[in-house]
């Protein structure tokens, strides 16, 4: 029997190295059984290089590497069955929670939110990429893989858009319109055109393609990224009655505090009154003006109906960048705070709700915590809010000043 | 010598009937043994003894014990109980195959 040397055994594993065998188990296994044949079946007068190469071939009909190859993918097929049973199981445990989360929701039931979002998330990172590994594993052509992982990024973009829209969480839109764009101007021309050059795919590419185009324009019709027209000017005509109200308020009380019958501690107030409802008038317009886009003159029934909608202007006007009420507000709570303690303490009357300063929890929710009073009246609101809050403020103070007569 | 084919379907069952049989045997000894029971008939290919090894003891059929022989290591490979019962499913399997087979293609069995 042939005996190895030591040196011989290290050329045989550089080269098993070489070839492509990348596992160190794999490695030492095929050393082994190679320096068996060897120390077996060569004779003592053969040359060692030669015989080895001469018994190489019979590891493999195309290269050494083929069995790293196939060692890995039965390695990996154990994993295919685990990964095919969790795919199953999150798939069904999202679609079901995902149901009774959306019943729970029409139903106005509690635990909705919960089911919704344990339903969206273990279909986004769980099933989806699941899905898309086991798919991309038995897909040979590149494209193929390349269409279905711009499939998988859009179906997790667009879930995890609704779920952030129904739970009322920020770039909700962002997300919908950009999955919407993946959608539409990626996966749409990829899915297309590698589909359509394929004769045995070209029918059902096209078919497919349309469904695609149906279902995405769909979708993108129900994109409703405003209030609907009827909501806004509901509420636009409610600030008008707001406004007209808060005015007739005022012209009531200058005639009920004109009559000299009254103390002198309540025409006081009357002139606070006055006063705090001059400096909010000069606050709002102020607002107006920095709101209008440029356009002049613009009153405040065309300025809501223009430009309502329109988020940040109110918050940059009112506040500043670390989100405190700039001087105007803060001066305006302030006097309120006086106004409040003048009715209070020197005409001994009871405190009204109507004018409390006091923290509030945001949304009228605990878990949210508390804000104070201008945030909640004037922080990141829509123009039309914002108006409508100062007009709200400005019939208020005239409803609690008219207790003083 | 058989097709390269008709063993691949086999190997399992062949590996795991020989392992249950013997205590431990390492790959190039699974080779022989096999070469000599069938008389030269069935020649395992290394290219899909390794793989086959490797994988069974990934998923716990197979277990190994490394020996330093010489300047070299070598992995013996015994059947875990797990193993022996896959071992004897495999068998039962390719029996009913087998009499299925006979069935369809209508051969003649050769008695005694």
């Amino acid at each position: 029997m042939y005996v190895l040397k030591d040196e011989q055994i290290k050329f045989i594993l550089e080269d098993i190295r070489r070839n492509g065998i990348e596992s160190e188990e794999l490695q030492l296994s095929l050393l082994d059984h190679i320096c068996c044949v060897i120390e077996t079946e060569m004779l003592a007068e053969s040359h060692f290089e030669e015989f080895y190469r001469s018994i190489l071939p019979r590891f493999f009909k195309r290269d050494l590497r083929e069995i790293q190859e196939e060692t890995n993918l039965l390695l990996t097929f154990k994993n295919y069955y685990a990964m095919k049973k969790i795919m199953l199981n999150s798939g069904m445990f999202s679609a079901i929670t995902f149901i009774i989360g959306a019943v729970l929701k029409v139903m106005h039931l509690p635990g909705a939110s919960v089911f919704i979002l344990l339903g969206i998330v273990s279909f986004c990172f769980l099933f989806l990429p699941l899905l898309s590994i086991l798919r991309v594993k038995e897909q040979k052509e590149t494209k193929d893989k390349v269409v279905i992982g711009i499939a998988t990024v859009f179906g997790i973009l667009i879930s995890l858009a609704t779920l952030f829209k129904v739970m009322h969480w920020p770039f909700a839109n962002i997300m919908w319109m950009v999955s919407l764009g993946i959608l539409f101007f990626l996966f749409l021309p990829v899915y297309f055109f590698t589909g359509i050059r394929n004769a045995e795919t070209k029918i059902n590419t096209i078919i497919s393609s349309i469904l695609i185009l149906t279902a995405g324009g769909l979708l993108f019709t129900l994109t409703n990224l405003r209030t609907s027209r009827w909501t806004d000017e509901s509420f636009y005509n409610s600030d008008d009655h707001l406004r007209d109200a808060a005015l007739y308020a005022s012209e009531q009380n200058q005639i009920a505090f004109s009559k000299d019958t009254l103390s002198l501690e309540a025409k006081t107030l009357h002139e606070k009154a006055n006063a705090l409802c001059t400096q909010i008038e000069t606050l709002k317009t102020g607002l107006i003006a920095y709101s209008s886009h440029g356009e002049e003159g613009l009153t405040e029934a065309q300025l809501i109906r223009n430009y309502g909608s329109s988020l940040n202007f109110a918050s940059d006007f009112l506040f500043d960048h670390n989100g405190k009420a700039r001087k105007d507000l803060a001066q305006i709570k302030l006097d309120l705070a006086d106004f409040n303690k003048y009715r209070e303490s020197t005409l001994k009357q009871k405190p009204s709700n109507l004018l409390s300063l006091e923290d509030v929890y945001k949304f009228g929710e605990k878990e949210q915590g508390k804000i104070t009073w201008e945030e909640n009246n004037f922080s990141h609101l829509s123009i039309a809010t914002t108006l409508r809050n100062f007009n709200q403020l400005l019939l208020n103070i005239r409803l609690v000043e008219a207790s003083a007569y | 010598m058989y097709s390269s084919e008709l063993i691949k379907g086999t190997l399992k069952t062949i590996i795991l009937k020989l392992l249950s049989q013997n205590d431990k045997m390492y790959g190039y000894e699974i080779t022989q043994k096999v070469k000599e029971l069938t008389g030269g008939k069935i020649q395992l290919t290394e290219g899909a003894l390794y793989p086959t090894l490797h994988a069974m003891e990934a998923q716990g059929i197979l277990t190994t014990d490394v020996v330093n022989v010489g300047n070299r290591i070598r992995k013996y490979y015994s059947i875990t109980q797990t193993g022996k019962k896959v071992a004897s499913e495999k068998v039962n399997e390719f029996s009913e195959f087998i009499d299925t087979m006979i069935f369809l293609l209508d051969l003649k069995p050769k008695m005694g």
